[in-house]
């Protein structure tokens, strides 16, 4: 489905935009609760996100001493916008991509990584202790997941032969789920999804126990909220990216709907199965097992569409 | 029985291990032996009692013996303190026991033989006000560090802030 | 940053406490090279506040050193004043005295085991333990009127009895948490994630642990075999007896282990008391003032050594009632131990010696 909507209105209503800030928030609360209730807890109201958001925005933004003053204030802001440019390339709610260019699957993963650089860097300006902790561990944790979650989102690429989202979004809609093809590949974006989020058992950089906030520590009021709304977005975003790549494309709204809900679950239910893997645990998981994963995948793809061209 | 002949063997054995610098003991329970010795000794006696590995340091504690009972003198000069170190093994408590005058309060540290005393010893000097000869970190363990310098909490002559400003008015 | 000498301040406002203490990491990139320990947060001068206070009055200041433990306090200077005075206890008294320290190691185990999947990020094994516990929790307040603070002691006996009908609901509270231990020892020792965080952390040699000092279950995770229950018995430990629980394996993931191989003899010994309550009264009669003397009373605290030492000197106010609490014990083992560890282990390893503020402080 195609919708033609002045660019302005894209850019701010809907998809991106006000559209996308509330997707994201109602997808936190959906994360929020399916964690709650598999550990046997209630969890929050539907508009708790909302409230966090609203109180968060409306509460005394503190800037700490020593900090670089323009950094602080403008990297919430990155972080926000590269988000919801991200939002623009990708198939929201099963509509085509509302912008199309050749390689923006490219452009779309390193916006997602601009976030993550943003938090980093968000830490590492400050002299808070346990900020520089917590940005040394987010960025080591970037290092560590980046290539195999590109290795695994490549995998479909190269089924499909492009490299831009809405052809291989068409393409996953018309042949066999990528999830039963290259079952390797959705495991690694599955989790390489958990990672880039900093979810459990991956919130190393944030370890409430070890670093009080990891790197968002000195953060409060406005920046704050601007770097929880980019990280509910980012939600959205990979999800709705691995659905699209891997459980055969999003074609309609319920398409949508049913398919980032039923991945949300997956990711709930991991988070809730592992304790917290330490920061050094992580990075040689990602380079031992997960490149390793994701490479073996795509020798097999290679490997799969060479005999094929072989063969037929 | 057999239990009562190995229960004193148990402390018949820590006597005869420290038994050269041993000024008076005394047995106040069936399980206990007080041991009085004397200041210079002890790191020679805790030095014994750890060759033999008999039994771990459980606690050091101070017991205030002023001369004079307060209140009658806040400023007292006059007075002991009694240091207890115990000692226990299974279920036997040796105890022993160096006396410190106000005018000279200082005992040498055992942290090198036992570095466990540390904590105990950081809390016996603050709140006694015994100086711990050598011992690894002397700074406070318990007490503010907007906490008056000597002014010793467990003295009998401490009673509260209020009387002690206004004797030292 | 190589090279670089790290100060990460922990405390005395941190998450990962649940009460105020201060550390100070040195810290090189992710290596710990050393650590410092400030106590005192919490100092409420009770040795101190015990002098001026008459034996009974002292009975319930003792009870509020600390939350967790405050059973084994109150009893430790029950047992201790009794001894002065020349008094036994009744049997039932210090049956029901076992009964509710044993519930008590329960109640403390099970949120020594949540609070420590918390500080490792496992939050779901946190929140069922927790829930679990409630079982517990419920069993105290149905005996004792209280969930926490069970104020059981007099000097002299009990407070209170255990009727039949608690009984019943106390064995069937029972059999419900020994599932659940079986089930949290399965999550403990097979869990992969968590083995990681626990397997070969923290690791004390049997030597070390007696050169430190360490006392109870921190000890007995490393094959030291100290237990006042068992060497030294009180309360009515010489007709119930519990077998000591040690492992030889000595990190982080033996002191688990010990503990929850403690709550099933906890449990094992409960039933046999229950099944067995002698009868008799409940409480004796004790003089106002106490002959002189001192005396020492040890009990194993959930913790471990707890050691009272109190000096009368005839009157009806102690002279000196000195407490010496296990955690404090068991602090020289995180210090020595924390070199050479990466910062994401400091909380396991604090968490390990089961600390307790309240009770370090005083």
């Amino acid at each position: 489905m195609t919708l033609s909507l002045h660019p302005l209105v894209i850019l701010l209503i809907f998809p991106g935009g006000l559209f996308l800030i509330l997707a994201g928030l109602a997808y936190e609360y959906v994360d929020r609760k399916l964690v709650a209730r598999f550990q046997n807890r209630i969890g929050p109201r539907w508009f708790q996100p909302l409230a966090d958001l609203v109180k968060l925005l409306s509460k005394e933004e503190i800037v700490p001493q020593g900090v670089q003053r323009g950094l602080f204030y403008l990297l919430p802001l990155f972080a926000l916008a590269s988000a919801l440019t991200a939002a623009l390339y990708v198939p929201m709610v099963g509509l085509k991509p509302a912008y199309t260019f050749q390689g923006d699957l490219i452009v779309t993963i390193y916006l997602l990584s601009v976030l993550t650089l943003s938090m980093g860097l968000a830490g590492a300006s400050t002299v808070d202790r346990f900020a520089l902790v917590g940005a040394t561990r987010t960025l080591t944790q970037l290092f560590s997941y980046e290539a195999p979650f590109m290795l695994a989102l490549l995998g479909p690429a190269i089924a499909a032969q492009s490299w831009q989202i809405g052809n291989i979004n068409e393409f996953a809609g018309q042949n066999l789920w990528m999830l039963v093809a290259q079952p390797i590949g959705f495991l690694v974006a599955l989790v390489g999804l958990m990672g880039k989020l900093e979810l459990p058992p991956f919130d190393a950089p944030e370890a409430e126990t070890e670093i009080v906030a990891g790197a968002l520590t000195e953060y409060s009021g406005r920046g704050l909220a601007l770097f929880r709304l980019g990280k509910d977005i980012e939600l959205v975003i990979g999800l709705t990216l691995v659905a699209a790549f891997y459980l055969g494309g999003l074609h309609s709204p319920f398409d949508f709907i049913l398919k980032t809900l039923g991945l949300l679950l997956a990711v709930a239910l991991m988070q809730t199965l592992f304790a917290r893997l330490r920061i050094d645990q992580v990075v040689g998981l990602w380079w031992r097992i997960g490149t390793i994963l994701a490479v073996i995948q795509l020798i097999a793809i290679i490997a799969g569409r060479y005999l094929g061209t072989l063969i037929f | 029985m057999n239990q009562e002949g190995t229960q004193d063997a148990l402390l018949k054995q820590a006597l005869d291990v420290i038994r050269p610098w041993v000024k008076e003991e005394h047995n106040p329970q069936p399980n206990r032996l007080d041991v009085v010795i004397g200041r210079e000794d002890l790191l020679a006696v805790v030095e014994a009692l750890k060759n033999a590995r008999w039994g771990y340091l459980s606690a050091i504690t101070g017991l205030d013996r002023p001369s004079t009972p307060p209140p009658e003198s806040v400023e007292n000069q006059e007075g002991t303190i009694e240091v207890l170190y115990h000692f226990c093994e299974k279920d036997k408590v040796l105890t022993l026991r160096v006396s410190v005058p106000y005018n000279d309060a200082s005992l040498p540290s055992i942290c090198n033989i036992l570095p466990s005393a540390t904590l105990f010893e950081r809390e016996l000097s603050e709140m006694f006000g015994i100086s711990i000869i050598g011992t690894p970190d002397p700074s406070r363990l318990l007490l503010p560090d907007s906490w008056p310098s000597g002014v010793y909490p467990l003295r009998k002559s401490f009673s509260g802030f209020s009387e002690v400003t206004e004797a030292q008015k | 940053m190589s090279g670089e000498r790290f100060v990460i301040p922990i405390g005395p406002q941190h998450p990962a406490l649940k009460e105020p203490s201060h550390f100070e990491i040195f810290v090189d990139g992710e290596q710990v090279t050393g650590a410092t320990l400030r106590l005192g947060y919490v100092h409420r001068g009770i040795e101190k506040g015990a002098e001026q206070r008459t034996w009974t009055q002292n009975l319930y200041l003792m009870e509020r050193i600390c939350g967790i433990c405050s059973h084994v306090h109150a009893l430790a200077f029950a047992q201790g004043v009794e001894a002065l005075a020349g008094v036994q206890a009744p049997p039932r008294a210090r049956a029901i005295r076992q009964v509710i320290a044993e519930l008590e190691r329960l109640h403390s185990h099970l949120l020594w085991l949540g609070v420590a999947a918390h500080e490792a990020g496992f939050d779901a094994l946190f929140m069922y333990s927790w829930r679990d516990r409630e079982v517990v929790m419920d069993l105290l307040e149905l005996v004792s009127g209280n969930r926490v603070n069970y104020s059981a002691n007099l000097l002299g006996g009990v407070k209170f009895d255990i009727t039949a009908e608690q009984k019943v609901r106390i064995l069937d509270g029972l059999n419900f948490i020994e599932e659940r231990v079986h089930y949290y020892l399965g999550v403990v020792n097979t869990d992969e994630t968590f083995l990681g965080r626990t397997r070969g952390v923290g690791l004390l040699s049997r030597e070390e642990a007696e050169r430190l000092g360490a006392v109870g279950p921190t000890a007995r995770a490393s094959g030291v075999t100290r237990d006042v229950r068992v060497d030294a018995p009180y309360a009515a430990y010489s007709e119930f007896p519990v077998k000591m629980v040690v492992s030889q394996q000595g990190d982080l993931q033996a002191r688990f282990v010990v503990r929850l191989d403690e709550c099933f003899e906890s449990i094992r010994v409960i039933r046999e008391i229950l099944n067995n309550m002698p009868e008799s009264e409940l409480v004796v009669r004790m003089p106002r003032r106490i002959p002189a003397g001192e005396v020492v009373s040890r009990v194993e605290a959930p913790r471990g050594e707890l050691f009272y030492f109190i000096v009368s000197g005839g009157g009806d106010k102690p002279e000196r009632v000195k407490v010496r609490t296990p955690s404090l014990a068991n602090w020289g083992t995180v210090l020595a131990t924390a070199p050479g560890h990466k910062l994401a282990d400091i909380p396991m390893l604090v968490a390990g010696i089961d600390p307790c503020f309240s009770c370090n402080d005083r």
